[in-house]
């Protein structure tokens, strides 16, 4: 799900939800995107290829040729290993939409660059969503602090629609 | 926070042309660079073959051969000696001696001079004509003086250039294994399609496929310094020890092979890095791996082999090179090493790679059947586990090539049951192409003609792999012609088949504009006919007992021999004439908008978008409703 409830309790020390002692925030989301390779996904993935190229090491064990080889195998595991980590680390980008009565508040975190937020006092924000004309179709953006930003531009249209719903509500409430 | 852009993403600046095709990061652009990159070299590699089907074409050495070289006074001493053997072997008197001189006189009068001194060089026209003279001769002649004849002839029409047969023959294997079947088929519609069929905005790793691209040109250039540098690397494509220490001393032509492949192959694993990261994180959402269209699952599992097998090569030419040049000795018995042993280790990668060749094409096949005959794919779930299966088996049966080195009758039964059972799985999918067929609309477009060329040869060519699988049968047929039809029946017809329909398939939705329908008929028909004539009497030649690798044969061959070459002349101007249909097609083709203009059949995201897609596609993530046209049919 990359719409992500974060927990509504509040929390035992005092954490980002009660950010500026707010105590506990209406709404807490954490927005992430796709990622369709599961971790249990990685395992079978890599036991499988390892176990397959140490196939041809048994034809040739207890010769020169076997410590020859063998840096070229353990090479393409740890190519594909590393190629896979980092794909995961490059979707690791997430948006955390915290709102209080008189608060909204987003932060982006993307890899490898410092995190990027957003504030703005819900009573005067306006979420639109641009079917046509955005980057991405059903773009949604959000006006009403400082600058105009987008969200969820990770997401599919669909869950888009569903976020700006969701966020109205709550701006209204 | 990341502020808002409306303007949208088409404003940015289009590249300039330099950075768009040198520096491109984008897969649809890369692909197409492959795409033109393989076809050109494609071309080169197969004029290899017509000069070889040109030599073939007749018994004897027509045309590689170092010429005879003399001058006028050595020539003149060759026919008196010549005339006083005849006069011997005739009981005293030269019954040639008219023709002779006559032809003494022709020859002399080619004389050249050259740094102030005569010299006769007889080549071409000239050396034909000498030939044909004593030929003449000789059909009249009693054996003594046959015996005299021959022998002067064999002076006068050069040597035999069997290096340069060597050669040929290892550019052509070397060019079309790595350097233009895998890179059309797995870079070239690989990249473009499988982002696009499985809702991916690009590939996982953009840069890296640009990197991909250019070590294979550089490994192009290598095979070509091989092919043109130090008289030219012969050791075939499979490098046998002790053939690859060909020059070892002299020539540094077979380390430019050895480079070539390892450049291809950094080339190969970085790009079935790129695809299997692809392929496995950015699918779309809901797209499981049980929903993933064939062809991508087909270039995921060739990414595997890939990903699998090359390292295992790059390691055993590693060892080749060191052998050959800081006088390791890990394949050289004179140190304890083992030759054998590469063939093992070099067949653990070949066998998956010529898997490699043609599991991308049976992607491609699947989607054209099934669109041409307005059906979905029959099965698509064995389709896939035969995919799988097909890739698997592949690594466990590689020394059915090596039947004749030596193995224990254990290890032969072994590899001839394992290899026998991949019938299994090519049946399931042979059959379920022809069960998507059956009670379908068919309709014979272009593509679906090679598609159904390709399922009729690959047919073929199996059922002689099946043949030549048993261990016994191979006793006769080992390095014969038999096995070289096998291997073209099922690559260079089938992959190439397969080459061809994507090709007709998709290049609508590549260029916009589509090709004429009847010129990819007559491209069909032609190649058809012509492929199939070079290949099919290549059976007959193996049956006979011709052997491979030789530049010239017994006369008892020469039939079919000639057929072939016929054959190889009628395919290579179909090949000129596609790459004709190409560029019409890319100039003044008419131009197509609806986007699945296939019809409603082909059902993959790419006939979502326009012809051709714009430069960034599925930035947006595809719905499911967009790819997912039977759910739960599967």
């Amino acid at each position: 799900m990359p719409i992500l409830p974060q927990i509504m309790e509040a929390p035992a020390s005092p954490g980002a939800f009660s950010h500026h002692g707010r105590g506990v925030p209406r709404l807490a989301l954490r927005l992430t995107p796709y990622k369709s390779l599961t971790p249990e996904g990685f395992v079978w993935f890599i036991g499988i290829t390892a176990a397959l190229i140490s196939m041809p090491l048994l034809s040739i064990l207890g010769t020169s040729v076997f410590w020859a080889l063998l840096p070229f195998l353990l090479a393409a595991i740890w190519g594909i290993w590393a190629a896979l980590k980092r794909s995961w680390r490059d979707m690791e980008l997430y948006e955390d939409v915290t709102l209080w009565d008189d608060l909204i508040r987003i932060e982006r975190h993307d890899p490898r660059k410092p995190p990027r937020d957003w504030e703005a006092n819900p009573y005067w924000v306006r979420a639109t969503l641009h079917a046509k004309g955005g980057p991405v179709p059903n773009y949604l953006t959000l006006k009403g602090g400082a600058r105009e930003v987008e969200l969820g531009a990770f997401l599919t249209p669909l869950e888009r629609v569903e976020l700006k719903d969701l966020l109205e509500r709550n701006l209204r409430a | 926070m990341a502020d808002a852009t409306l303007s949208g993403h088409d404003s940015h600046d289009r590249p300039g042309f330099f950075t768009r095709w040198f520096m491109s990061t984008n897969h649809k652009d890369i692909g197409i660079l492959y795409l033109f990159t393989a076809g050109l070299v494609g071309l080169v590699s197969v004029a290899f073959t017509v000069y070889m089907r040109m030599e073939l074409m007749e018994p004897g050495v027509q045309y590689m051969y170092n010429a005879y070289l003399g001058s006028p006074d050595g020539i003149a001493a060759l026919f008196e000696r010549l005339g006083e053997a005849l006069a011997a072997a005739g009981g005293g008197t030269n019954a040639f001696a008219g023709e002779l001189s006559s032809l003494q006189g022709q020859i002399v009068a080619a004389a050249q001079t050259v740094d102030g001194s005569a010299v006769v060089e007889v080549t071409g026209g000239l050396r034909a004509d000498v030939v044909a003279q004593f030929e003449t001769m000789i059909a009249s002649a009693n054996p003594a003086e046959a015996q005299v004849l021959l022998g002067a002839m064999d002076q006068l029409d050069g040597d035999p250039n069997g290096h340069l047969w060597n050669v040929l023959i290892t550019g052509h294997g070397v060019l079309m294994m790595f350097f233009v079947v895998i890179p059309a088929l797995f870079g070239g519609f690989g990249n473009y399609f499988v982002p696009l069929m499985i809702g991916a905005p690009d590939m996982a790793f953009p840069r890296l496929n640009n990197l991909s691209y250019w070590l294979y040109v550089a490994g192009t250039c290598l095979a070509f310094c091989s092919v043109f540098i130090d008289g030219g690397a012969g050791p075939g494509w499979t490098f046998y020890p002790p053939i690859s220490a060909q020059g070892v001393e002299t020539s540094r032509a077979v380390d430019f092979a050895i480079f070539a492949v390892h450049v291809s192959g950094a080339s190969s694993i970085l790009g079935s890095i790129n695809f299997i990261t692809t392929f496995l994180n950015m699918r779309a959402p809901g797209m499981t791996l049980h929903k993933v269209p064939l062809f991508a699952w087909s270039v995921f599992v060739t990414a595997w082999l890939l990903l699998l097998s090359l390292p295992v090569l790059a390691g055993a030419i590693t060892m080749l090179l060191t052998d050959r040049n800081f006088g390791t000795t890990f394949f050289d018995p004179a140190g304890g090493g083992d030759p054998i042993l590469f063939q093992h280790i070099f067949w653990f990668f070949g066998h998956p790679e010529v898997y490699i060749v043609i599991l991308p094409a049976f992607g491609v096949i699947s989607h054209v059947v099934a669109t041409f005959s307005k059906k979905p794919i029959f099965g698509y779930l064995p389709m896939v586990y035969a995919l799988v299966a097909i890739g698997g088996l592949g690594f466990v049966v590689w020394a059915h090539h090596m039947y004749t080195v030596g193995l224990s009758l254990t290890q032969q039964a072994y590899f001839m049951v394992a290899t026998m059972v991949i019938a299994v799985p090519t049946g399931i999918k042979i059959f379920s192409w022809i069960a998507t067929m059956w009670m379908g609309s068919i309709s014979f477009r272009t593509p679906m003609m090679f598609a159904l060329g390709f399922i009729f040869l690959f047919t073929l060519g199996g059922t002689t792999g099946i043949i030549l699988s048993q261990a016994g049968v191979d006793r006769a047929y080992h390095d014969t012609y038999y096995v070289v039809a096998h291997f073209h029946y099922v690559m260079s017809l089938g992959a190439v088949f397969g080459i061809f329909a994507a090709v007709y398939y998709w290049i609508g939705k590549m260029s916009g504009r589509q090709y004429p329908e009847w010129a990819g008929q007559v491209h069909f028909w032609v190649f058809f006919i012509g492929a199939n004539l070079t290949f099919f009497p290549q059976h007959f030649l193996g049956r006979q007992g011709m052997p491979r690798r030789y530049i010239d044969y017994n006369e008892a061959f020469a039939l079919w021999n000639y057929v072939s070459s016929i054959g190889a002349f009628i395919s290579f101007a179909s090949f000129i004439f596609f790459i004709g249909v190409v560029f019409y097609t890319l100039r003044f083709g008419q131009r197509v908008t609806q986007p699945a203009y296939w019809g409603e059949h082909a059902e993959t995201l790419e006939w979502t978008l326009p012809n051709p897609p714009p430069e960034h596609t599925f930035e947006e993530l595809p719905t499911r409703e967009m790819w997912d046209k039977q759910p739960g049919h599967h």
